[in-house]
């Protein structure tokens, strides 16, 4: 549950969620790719990056000269797991509540 | 958006589904998704004060999950605090469930639940698009 609040942490900010929506979309990419079209600094990105790296989000993979870097699997799944809780707990529940009930009601 | 809300529609005056949903006899039968047990709960929603459940999936997992009846007025109402606890009994943040029961012509009720203050209002502040259209975009994309 720490790990996840740290995870909503770091992605609440607008350009770190718009890096993990590129690498989530284009896959494994460089800090020079991540950085194309944007207008931010390239020491801004990699501060970006370090926040996403600590938190757990991405991880960055060394190629020659390049870094390179992705989203875990695993801080998308925890997020998905999350998100899935509420919604599948009264989903579940409520599909269970009109079946008994139109059970209990038929008896009477 | 950080709430969340459904409805069923259910052929029976309010009061025959107040009762449904908020007797502890009755909750028992409907409380938690398919495929889980209640080892543990204290689940009346009739009255003010604390209520509690322990759910089991089928692989044995526990999940926990405890607050406290904040109002209750029958047959249209009850509002619920809830917090999941997680594995070392900790419990989480706070949210807000609420029951709505009200009449839908002469013969049939509809059920509102509402659950709001889910632990995405913080973020929601910073992104105008709010955490939970946010984090299911970023689930979608990611299968």
């Amino acid at each position: 549950m720490s790990n996840l609040h740290q995870t909503f942490a770091a992605l609440g900010d607008a350009t770190r969620f718009a890096i993990v929506e590129r690498l989530l979309k284009e896959g494994e990419l460089s800090a020079g790719e991540i950085n194309q079209g944007a207008t931010i600094t390239p020491p801004a990105i990699s501060r970006h990056l370090r926040v996403l790296r600590e938190a757990g989000i991405i991880e960055q993979r060394i190629d020659r000269q390049r870094r390179l870097y992705s989203v875990r699997p695993q801080a998308v799944e925890a997020i998905s797991a999350w998100t899935q809780s509420y919604h599948e707990f009264w989903e579940g529940s409520l599909r269970r509540l009109e079946a008994a009930f139109l059970k209990e009601i038929s008896r009477k | 958006m950080n709430e969340l809300r459904m409805e069923r529609r259910l052929p029976a005056d309010t009061k025959t589904v107040f009762d449904f949903v908020t007797r502890p006899e009755n909750v028992a039968k409907w409380w938690g998704p398919e495929g889980t047990t209640l080892p543990e709960m204290h689940l009346d929603f009739t009255r003010q004060g604390p209520w509690s459940s322990v759910m089991m999936n089928g692989e044995g997992k526990r999940f926990k999950v405890t607050g406290k009846v904040v109002a209750v007025d029958p047959p249209n109402l009850v509002e619920l605090t809830w917090a999941w606890h997680d594995e070392q009994d900790v419990r989480g943040r706070e949210s807000r469930v609420r029951f709505e029961v009200r009449p839908d012509g002469s013969r049939a009720s509809v059920f509102t639940l509402i659950h709001t203050g889910l632990p995405d209002e913080e973020s929601a502040k910073n992104h105008e698009m709010g955490w939970m259209s946010s984090l299911n975009k970023l689930e979608r994309m990611a299968h």
